[in-house]
């Protein structure tokens, strides 16, 4: 069967400061896919460079098949891209927005027209179809720019921390959202730092760290390889990036007023 | 002294401090233009006007208040005015709308009618600034060489500044009630460059207008002061007899200008932070612009199609960019009218200069909306990441921009081509290689920046800018000639703008190459 996904030596630097260190990393076909990693370890670079965004120094993507390098534009057509701040345009209403989003993707307004309806009222945004995004609250542009990422139906979706600034309501909402994308077929890779949610709702989970992946596998095998049975994800995520140390002589008593 | 926390002064300072780096930031153009605005501009004007002007007054002990001179002198304050009034109307829609700071000033403790009280004053000693900055340097000889008292004329342009804030936020207010929070914004800052473009606009009224009774208002003016039989209007040499220093106008004159800005503040103080939390509010929710259920979709498989329309809507969306836009409409509004005059009555040697002229501007007009449809994309990395073309992505961008300048053009051409052919094609093509120009040296030379950044959208090549300009008036030039025509002429200046303007082409590399490095 065919990945969804398949990075094989990715690398990419900025003026010589490495961000992604020979990667590779599969996300197979249905899977939802955490990947995980501290600030600054490489994760947003990877999946825009999955998304056609950044072009790599070396290493080969595909997605389903369709090299990002040399077929970009068969790799976009199936690929959503939904960044942590969404990419909106303040003086257009949600529905506009619908309606730009599908002429690039090329949808026919017959199928976008009535997937656009039900997606604005699956995220709760169909009253507010006719009021332009600058005044909406960060949760509501996210809805918006989420209902963009799925008005071509996306065999791939990838999003760099969804669920960033959201409350609980729109959180679930999200997060149902993208369980059932996955139930119908389709491929979710996130990043997130909020670990929990990953520990619930990933398939696999992948932790990357100074550019290269440190882990890859379901819960239980990230608890298998590092010998703790009953270990949390964020034990593990802790133990695995060496990131639990707190800084010398500090203390969160010490920081207190 | 430093003003205690909290206190009016404190707060004016931190007005002030804001304007101020506020119009560094949009001026920008670094050290060297620091020191042109501060050294070099106000020398030039000492010596240039201050000084001979010192000279020549210096043995005139006093300015003889004559009805011509006091006609003058009131016209002038009077466009001054206009010009104030411009500016203040536009800070009053300012502290309505892009009120970042107000929120935090509003809960405080501060009573928010002083607050507003202190941000008006603040306006009006900011854009008294700009024109002292200008009067200072000419005022100084004249005022050291025997006419101490005429450093009144700064207190007048004082009082009238405070009464262009007390206006502004009058008519900002009246705005607000009369049309609601929306059209407010969008509105008042059309009005602000239509009140400022008002000089320009009665000094065309004869082109505009027509006919042999109408001329401009300024020449009128002149024609009236010189006229030996004019005897005055009661009250109309007061403003110059309060410029020169005479105690009773001088007072009265800070009276009308300060008891406008009290009144206006007094009166529409507290409405007007109720009106600015009510701004705030607009643009959220249920009390936003009602969701229009029945309302049309309108969705195309189309990527050029979806392009064009989202562009077409975020330039009629943007208030600060149609009043910019619309100032350079307005100097197109009289060449469009001489024009069609000139054809109309058979002046055929007006035709080819106006022609020149709707050449040059429409290249104006396309290269500043092209400018926002290409740079200012407020989602890159939508279209990043879209399979579409960049090609077909480019190409609705230019259609977005160039379809308002040939709706505008339209009206001039069309009619022109019965009353002149050769002018409405010559135009015509003119005006259709100045905005391919404008287009492509705006793709070729991409600039992303923000929306917010169009005032500034020069300054990031000022190379291109002016090749930009350059090429334009080459254009205009071929484009005269062809309407007079000489088009053996007129191929010398065609055949320079497109060696010129191949000379500025960039590859699809080298502009995604010049992206990467700006990015």
């Amino acid at each position: 069967m065919t990945d969804a996904l398949a990075i094989r030596g990715l690398s990419k630097t900025f003026g010589g400061k490495v961000a992604v260190d020979n990667l590779s990393l599969n996300v197979r076909a249905g899977e939802l896919y955490a990947l995980l990693g501290p600030n600054g370890a490489g994760k947003t670079t990877t999946l825009r460079m999955v998304a056609g965004l950044l072009k790599p120094n070396s290493g080969e993507i595909s997605v389903f098949g369709h090299d990002v390098l040399t077929d970009p534009a068969g790799a976009k057509q199936i690929i959503a891209w939904a960044p942590d701040e969404p990419m909106l345009y303040d003086r257009l209403t949600p529905m506009e927005y619908l309606e730009f989003v599908a002429g690039l993707w090329g949808v026919e307004a017959a199928v976008a027209a009535p997937k656009a309806e039900e997606l604005l009222r699956w995220l709760g945004l169909w009253d507010n179809r006719g009021e332009p995004c600058e005044g909406f609250s960060r949760g509501m542009k996210q809805k918006t720019a989420l209902a963009g990422a799925l008005i071509h139906d996306p065999q791939l979706l990838i999003l760099d921390e969804p669920l960033t600034g959201l409350d609980a309501a729109v959180a679930r909402q999200v997060k149902d959202l993208l369980q059932a994308r996955v139930k119908a077929g389709a491929t979710v890779i996130l990043t997130t730092h909020i670990l929990e949610v990953a520990e619930r709702m990933a398939d696999r989970i992948g932790i990357i760290q100074n550019g290269r992946l440190v882990a890859d596998g379901t819960l239980d095998e990230l608890r298998t390889r590092s010998g703790e049975g009953k270990a949390t994800l964020e034990d593990l995520f802790l133990e695995l990036t060496g990131t639990g140390e707190t800084a010398e002589g500090v203390s969160p008593e010490g920081i207190q007023a | 002294m430093i003003a205690p926390a909290g206190s009016t002064l404190w707060l004016m300072r931190h007005e002030l401090r804001l304007f101020w780096r506020g119009m560094a930031r949009r001026r920008g153009g670094g050290r060297m233009r620091r020191i042109w605005l501060t050294i070099a501009l106000p020398l030039i004007l000492m010596v240039a006007a201050g000084l001979p002007l010192g000279f020549a007054l210096r043995r005139i002990h006093q300015i003889p208040p004559t009805p011509a001179v006091g006609l003058i002198s009131t016209a002038v304050l009077v466009a001054l005015f206009t010009l104030m009034l411009s500016q203040t109307l536009g800070a009053a829609i300012t502290a309505l709308y892009e009120r970042a700071d107000l929120d935090l000033l509003f809960s405080s403790p501060l009573a928010p009618r002083r607050v507003l009280a202190v941000r008006f004053l603040a306006v009006s000693v900011n854009v008294f600034s700009i024109f002292a900055m200008i009067l200072t340097p000419i005022l100084l000889p004249i005022a050291v060489m025997g006419h101490p008292t005429w450093l009144a004329a700064l207190v007048v342009l004082f009082a009238v500044a405070l009464a262009a804030s007390g206006a502004g936020l009058l008519l900002a207010a009246a705005l607000f009630r009369l049309i609601g929070p929306r059209r407010t914004r969008t509105v008042g800052q059309v009005l602000a460059a239509v009140i400022g473009a008002a000089f320009f606009l009665t000094a065309q009224a004869r082109n505009i207008l027509g006919g042999a009774k109408t001329a401009s208002v300024w020449a009128v003016v002149l024609e009236t002061a010189l006229n030996p039989r004019f005897r005055g209007i009661p009250g109309l040499s007061w403003p110059i007899r309060a410029m020169v220093g005479e105690p009773l106008p001088l007072l009265a004159t800070v009276g009308v200008g300060g008891g406008v800005f009290l009144i206006a503040n007094q009166l529409l103080g507290a409405r007007f932070a109720a009106d600015a939390a009510a701004a705030a509010g607009a643009g959220v929710g249920s009390s936003g612009r009602r969701a229009r259920t029945g309302g049309r979709t309108r969705f195309s498989a189309s990527a050029f199609n979806a392009t064009l329309l989202k562009e077409l809507r975020l330039i009629a969306r943007d208030p600060a960019l149609i009043a910019q836009v619309l100032l350079r409409v307005l100097y197109f509004v009289p060449v469009g009218f001489i024009v069609l005059r000139s054809a109309g009555q058979g002046q055929s040697f007006a035709l080819p200069g106006s022609a020149a002229a709707l050449a040059l501007i429409t290249g104006q007009i396309a290269g500043s909306l092209a400018w926002i449809t290409v740079s200012a994309e407020d989602a890159p990395d939508l279209l990043s990441c879209a399979p579409t073309p960049t090609r077909t992505l480019r190409q609705a961008k230019i259609a977005a921009a160039a379809l308002p300048v040939a709706i505008l053009l339209v009206p001039v051409i069309v009619p022109l081509l019965w009353l002149s052919p050769l002018t409405s094609i010559a135009a015509a093509l003119g005006s259709a290689a100045s905005i391919a120009m404008a287009a492509m040296m705006n793709i070729w030379w991409q600039r992303p920046g923000k929306r917010s950044d169009f005032r500034r959208r020069r300054q990031s090549s000022w190379l291109v800018a002016v090749a930009e300009l350059m090429l334009g008036l080459v254009i205009a030039i071929a484009t005269g000639l062809a309407a007079a025509g000489l088009f053996g002429w007129a191929l010398i200046p065609a055949l320079l703008a497109l060696a010129g303007v191949l000379m500025l082409r960039r590859t699809d590399a080298q502009i995604a190459q010049a992206l990467r490095t700006a990015s």
